[in-house]
C-alpha cells in the first residue's frame, strides 16, 4: 500500500525505424506528450529499472557497419509543464542497426497531484477486447472467473432441467 | 503444469479447484500441512457450513476470536469499504442469500435485492476480534480465496520450496525463477482469452461475473449499498504483491474507478466493461489481443 515516487516503464518498440536525426535526438520533446499517458500506472509497472539518466549522456557500446547511428543506449531527461508545475521525464533509447530496440521511460512527478492526474490518464487507455482460442495459445494457466464448487454447478443444472 | 517437468498437486478446497505446481514433488508432510491450512480457513470463514466460526454470528449477536490472518483481511476490507463508501463490504452475505446464493444453493431470489446492514451499525472488527451487534452474514469471498493462496504460499516457503505457482482456480501466486505466462479468460467465452500476462514473483487475481450466475442478471458481485448485482463491469484482473490484495482489488474495481483505489494500493489492473471495452494500467498495455 505504498506509493512509488519514481516509476519506470519499459516499452518494447522492436523494429521501429528511426526516420531522421530529429527522431533520434528528440525524446526530450516528444516523450512527454506521446509517452506520458502510457507511463502512468497506479501500480508496479516497472519491468525495467529506473534510470538515473544524466542529461544527454550516451553510452554507445558498439557500432555496426553501414549504420547511420552508433548502436548503444542513449538517455536524456526532458521536462514539461503540467498543471501542477514543471515535471521531469527520463527517456532511454536503445539503438541497434538504426532501429530502436527498446525505450525506457522514467517519470518522477515532483508534485503529488501529478500521480493522481496521471492515474486518471491511464484510465483513459481503452481497447475493445478480442478473443483468441485458449487451445491455440501456448499457455497452461488461465485467470478468469473462478470455477465454482460442484454443489453450485449441480444446483444450476437442476434449475436448468426444471426450467425445460 | 506451468513448466515442463513440474509436478502438480491438485485438490478441492473452499468450494473450488486448486493446483499447486512445483519443480520438485511436494512431500507428503507438506501436503498435509497445505490441506490443514485450507481446512482451517474453511472452518473459520465459510458461510456455507453451520459449524464455521463466522456462522456463529449469523445466528445472533456475539463475539468471536479469529485466527491471526484475520488482521490483514480486516485491514484490506476496512480500506476498501471506506474507499467505496460501503459498496464493498464483508457483510454482503445477507444480500447474496436474499438473491438465492445461500448455503442450500436455493438459487431462487427470496425477493427484491436487499442491502446488507452498514458495517458501522452492526460490526466491530479489529484484527482478530470481531463483535456483531446483530445477526450478520459475513462473506469474505471477495478477498478470502486470495488470502488462502498467500497462506499456502507461506507453507511452501517455510518448507523450502522457492519455486512454485499456487493456483486457486484462477487466483494465483508465483514465486521463484521461472515466470509463468497466464491467459486472461474472455468474460463472454471461457474457451477464449483476451490476452496474456507474465507472472513473475507476484499475485494475479481475476474477478468476473460470467460463471457464477444463476438467473437473469443474478451473479455474485453485488453492490453493498443496494444489494444488487453490478452490471457495468464484467471482468477485472489485478496484479499485486499479495494475492489477498490482488483478489480484493479485483472485486473493488467492480465498484470503484481505478484512480481512487490507486491512492491507497499499489497494483496493476485491467477492467472490461459490459460493452467489451477494456481499460488498463501500463502493466497490461500491449498484453491484450488486437
Amino acid at each position: 500500500m505504498t506509493t512509488p515516487l519514481r516509476k519506470s516503464l519499459y516499452v518494447g518498440f522492436a523494429g521501429l525505424s528511426i526516420i531522421g536525426t530529429a527522431a533520434a535526438c528528440a525524446p526530450t520533446t516528444t516523450a512527454p506528450t506521446t509517452q506520458t499517458p502510457a507511463t502512468q500506472d497506479g501500480g508496479q509497472a516497472a519491468t525495467g529499472t529506473p534510470t538515473s539518466a544524466a542529461t544527454s549522456s550516451s553510452t554507445a557500446v558498439a557500432s555496426t557497419g553501414g549504420s547511420t547511428y552508433k548502436d548503444g543506449t542513449y538517455s536524456s531527461d526532458g521536462t514539461y509543464t503540467s498543471p501542477n508545475g514543471q515535471e521531469t521525464v527520463g527517456v532511454e533509447l536503445t539503438l541497434a542497426a538504426d532501429k530502436v530496440s527498446a525505450v525506457n521511460i522514467t517519470v518522477h512527478p515532483s508534485n503529488p497531484n501529478t500521480k493522481k492526474f496521471q492515474g486518471e490518464f491511464a484510465g483513459g487507455i481503452a481497447a475493445q477486447i478480442v478473443g483468441k482460442d485458449i487451445d491455440d495459445l501456448n499457455v497452461s494457466k488461465v485467470a478468469g472467473s473462478s470455477l465454482t464448487s460442484g454443489g453450485f454447478n449441480e444446483a444450476v443444472e437442476q434449475i436448468k432441467s426444471k426450467a425445460k | 503444469m506451468p513448466h515442463p517437468g513440474w509436478r502438480t498437486f491438485s485438490f478441492e478446497g473452499i468450494g473450488t479447484q486448486w493446483e499447486i505446481s512445483t519443480p520438485v514433488e511436494i512431500a507428503p508432510a507438506v501436503r498435509g500441512e497445505l490441506h490443514k491450512t485450507v481446512a482451517e480457513y474453511d472452518q473459520t470463514w465459510s458461510r456455507f457450513r453451520p459449524d464455521s466460526l463466522v456462522s456463529g454470528v449469523s445466528r445472533g449477536p456475539g463475539r468471536i476470536t479469529l485466527p491471526e490472518h484475520a488482521t490483514a483481511l480486516q485491514e484490506v476490507y476496512s480500506a476498501l469499504y471506506r474507499l467505496s463508501d460501503g459498496a464493498m463490504t464483508p457483510l454482503i452475505g445477507s444480500s447474496l442469500e436474499r438473491l438465492g446464493y445461500d448455503s442450500a444453493y436455493t438459487l431462487t431470489p427470496a425477493g427484491n435485492p436487499l442491502a446488507p446492514p452498514r458495517w458501522e451499525d452492526v460490526l466491530d472488527w479489529n484484527g482478530t476480534e470481531l463483535a456483531a451487534q446483530a445477526p450478520v452474514v459475513l462473506d469474505v469471498g471477495a478477498a478470502g480465496k486470495g488470502q488462502l493462496v498467500d497462506l499456502l504460499g507461506e507453507v511452501l516457503h517455510q518448507s523450502g520450496h522457492a519455486d512454485f505457482l499456487v493456483d486457486g482456480s484462477g487466483d494465483m501466486l508465483h514465486a521463484g525463477n521461472h515466470p509463468v505466462t497466464v491467459a486472461l479468460e474472455h468474460p463472454y467465452n471461457p474457451r477464449q482469452a483476451i490476452g496474456t500476462v507474465v507472472l513473475d514473483n507476484a499475485a494475479l487475481c481475476a474477478s468476473a461475473s460470467n460463471r457464477r450466475t444463476w438467473g437473469d442478471g443474478l451473479h455474485h458481485v453485488l453492490d453493498g449499498t443496494t444489494g444488487t448485482p453490478i452490471d457495468t463491469t464484467v471482468a477485472t484482473w489485478t496484479i499485486a504483491a499479495s494475492a489477498l490484495e490482488a483478489d480484493a482489488l479485483a472485486t473493488a474495481l467492480f465498484m470503484l474507478e481505478p484512480p481512487r483505489v490507486e491512492e491507497e494500493f499499489e497494483f496493476s489492473w485491467l477492467k472490461v466493461s459490459s460493452s467489451g471495452a477494456a481499460t488498463f494500467s501500463t502493466r497490461f498495455e500491449g498484453r491484450l489481443f488486437t
